[in-house]
């Protein structure tokens, strides 16, 4: 579903990405790791066509991101960081937009409803402004946009940090019903623990190159935090 | 999906405080724009009318008088004469029928009629006088209420809807795009809408055609109220005809304002960065331009002096005077009422009076020519300069659509001048004839009729800055898309 070709992006005379080789099928949830600037974000805004490849193909079923963008985002779900919505305007508002956005116009307000609800948002806070909301909460709106444009592949950057652990948790649980529905998730992502629990697969990456790739069934918590460290020295 | 873009933004718009805020202020500088350009529309209006009755009911009661004297000749016999200046009231023939007196004494009002649009672009037309007495006497007392020396700041008008156009209503605009796309940006929500499958160009039109309808629909219905509330009559084509340039001008020049916001933030700058390079565009484009070209304007081309008018009169009357030989006679042509009855000078008098008035006429014409060739050299030269600035071409345009543009005014002083020539031969060839004016004379004078300039005219001058505002508009369009291609979503 998501797929790195030689892909290479520098800016100036500094390379970020020195020739990304990467496969995400459907099911699989590829979990991103490596020091800040080791490029996983640009990988990212890569698939998503933010930034433009110096070389090589981020394909998106198939589709070049570069060549097709507006094809290629029908397919995509984006959670950075922080979710970020329009604090003026309800979970609700926010989400009907952005499905729409999507391209999907069919949904009903029960159906919006019902997105929210899946993820987890309480009802009295679905009609609530946004900038009344936790990042937690926002991070849910974020799961139920990827719900409602029935996205099959999500491509999230660092989406649990700095959440408490019964939250980051409860994403991990969504991210899970997602990956059992079939979407291929690329996760940019610190956390060693959530990558061993929820990911399939781990890419470790280190001044734009991908160091090492491993299963998360053929790893312990342990040798994934050695291995991870060994890397970094 | 333009649609689904303009419809969150405008619920966007709806939704902050900024909007009702510019809209309320918008609605007060309009409300107030349309008042003064009311009260300038009518108080000319009052005035013309009043003066032209006062002059009218003098003529009729000199009318009255020829007819009574008409009908005691009837009764008693006797021959219609020419009343003399040294007449006794109630005596003899009365002063209605001395053509001299009648043409110096009283005159007509040339009026230059007001378009459905003068409230909307008052122009020039509180200093250019819209009605002028024609008499005999000189061209000198026909403008001499009139400012003929432009002020220097000859293009910053009065507080009109056309100056709240041209100077505000690019702040509104500009207070409600200049962080188009970097709000978006430095609030993250870019970043998720372009993660969709829009396009930042279809995103940029999108929230323009929100803000644009919402200021221009403001705008046409307040600009449409107006119009109302002065009273215009609009069941008149050429009033529609006018509104709709007036329309297409506003919509030309807002959109300018729209375009130059997109292509400051095509560059993706920050919100701040892009609020003060916008007020400084605005500064130079809507203030010190049009104020430098103005200044140009009247450096190079001066309008002569006042003073030098005055001073030629006066030389022409000395002159004049000088030719009338001794002091006797200098004493009579001051004092022509003191003249004894009867006396042969009286007649010569006044027909020397006549030639004086004729030659101080003859020694203003090159000073007039001069004012008016100037005024023409100022004219071209604003016309020539206008590209340089987007306001000086929707002053030009607004004036011309409204009816209060100098070429309309110079084109009807043109005809005032004309008809004074007129009404000076009626008069002035009965008066040296010493032909008697009779009753049913009165319904004969010489009446002013405004000829208004042929549509092919008005739209000829419109079509400079009209066609300069949609050059420019085009090419506002085109310039940002280059740099569009290369705007960064992503911090790197």
């Amino acid at each position: 579903m998501l797929e790195a070709i030689e892909l290479k992006k520098s800016y100036g005379s500094h390379e970020a990405l020195k020739g990304l080789n990467l496969r995400v099928g459907a099911g699989d949830i590829y979990c991103l790791l490596g020091a800040n600037g080791a490029g996983k974000t640009t990988t990212i805004n890569l698939f998503l066509n933010f930034v433009t490849p110096t070389s090589g193909e981020a394909r998106v079923n198939g589709i070049d991101a570069n060549a097709d963008p507006l094809q290629t985002k029908r397919y995509l779900a984006y959670i950075p960081e922080q979710v970020m919505l329009y604090g003026n305007l309800s979970g609700l508002e926010n989400l009907e937009y952005f499905a729409r956005l999507g391209g999907h116009d069919g949904y009903s307000a029960d159906d919006y409803r019902g997105f929210l609800q899946r993820v987890g948002l309480q009802e009295d806070a679905a009609a609530r402004r946004v900038k009344t909301y936790s990042k937690g909460m926002r991070q849910k709106v974020g799961v139920a946009i990827a719900l409602a444009k029935q996205a099959r592949a999500l491509l999230l950057d660092e989406p649990t940090s700095g959440l408490d652990p019964k939250a980051s948790n409860e994403f991990s649980e969504l991210l899970l019903q997602l990956k059992g529905e079939g979407a291929a998730i690329l996760m940019a992502t610190h956390d060693l623990f959530r990558a061993k629990e929820t990911g399939t697969r781990i890419g470790i990456m280190r001044s734009g190159r991908l160091v090492q790739e491993l299963s998360t069934d053929e790893v312990s918590h342990a040798d994934l935090e050695r291995i991870y460290l060994e890397h970094m020295r | 999906m333009y649609r689904l873009i303009v419809s969150h933004e405008t619920r966007l718009l709806a939704r902050t405080g900024a909007l009702w805020a510019i809209l309320l202020l918008l609605v007060f500088a309009i409300g107030f724009a349309a008042l003064a350009g009311g009260r300038s529309v009518t108080r000319q209006a009052k005035g013309a009318a009043d003066a032209a009755a006062f002059e009218d009911g003098v003529r009729a009661r000199m009318q009255a008088d020829t007819e009574a004297y008409a009908a005691r000749l009837a009764a008693s016999g006797g021959t219609y004469e020419f009343a003399t200046v040294d007449h006794v009231p109630g005596r003899g023939p009365p002063q209605g029928t001395n053509a001299g007196v009648v043409g110096a004494e009283t005159a007509a009002y040339v009026v230059l009629p007001p378009t459905g649009l003068a409230a909307l672009s008052i122009g020039q037309s509180d200093i250019q006088l819209r009605y002028l007495p024609a008499s005999m006497g000189t061209t000198l007392d026909m403008v001499k209420n009139l400012e003929i020396e432009n002020p220097v700041n000859l293009r910053t008008g009065p507080f009109d809807i056309a100056f709240v156009v041209i100077f505000l209503l690019p702040i509104f605009i500009l207070a409600l795009t200049y962080d188009l796309l970097s709000s978006e940006k430095e609030r993250g929500t870019l970043a998720m809408i372009l993660a969709h499958p829009v396009s930042l160009r279809e995103l940029l039109a999108s929230k323009i055609v929100a803000r644009a309808s919402v200021m221009l629909a403001v705008v046409m219905g307040l600009g449409l109220l107006a119009l109302l509330g002065v009273g215009t009559q609009l069941d008149q084509v050429e009033t529609w005809l006018r509104f709709g340039l007036w329309l297409l001008a506003t919509l030309l020049y807002s959109l300018f304002w729209f375009l130059l916001a997109v292509l400051v933030n095509v560059h993706g700058r920050s919100s701040a960065t892009n609020g003060i390079m916008l007020a400084g565009t605005w500064l130079i484009l809507v203030v010190i331009v049009p104020t430098l070209v103005s200044l140009l304007a009247t450096t190079l081309y001066p309008a002569p002096s006042r003073m030098d008018l005055i001073v030629a009169a006066r030389e022409a009357q000395t002159a004049g005077e000088k030719g009338m030989g001794d002091a006797l006679d200098r004493f009579y042509a001051e004092h022509l009422d003191q003249l004894p009855a009867g006396d042969q000078r009286a007649m010569d008098f006044l027909t020397l009076s006549q030639a004086n008035a004729a030659s101080i006429e003859k020694a203003l014409l090159p000073l007039y020519q001069q004012f008016r060739e100037q005024a023409l050299h100022q004219e071209a030269l604003v016309q020539r300069f206008q590209y340089l600035s987007p306001a000086i071409m929707m002053q030009l345009a607004l004036n011309e659509a409204s009816g209060t543009s100098t070429a309309r005014y110079q084109d009807f002083l043109d005809q005032a001048y004309r008809f004074r020539g007129e009404w000076n031969d009626y008069f002035a060839s009965r008066f040296l004839a010493r032909s008697p004016l009779r009753p049913e004379d009165y319904d004969r004078f010489p009446r002013f009729e405004y000829v208004p300039e042929p549509a092919a005219a008005v739209m000829a001058r419109l079509a400079g800055p009209l066609a300069g505002l949609l050059l420019l508009c085009i090419g506002m369009a085109l310039l940002p898309l280059r740099q569009l291609r290369r705007y960064q979503v992503a911090a790197r």
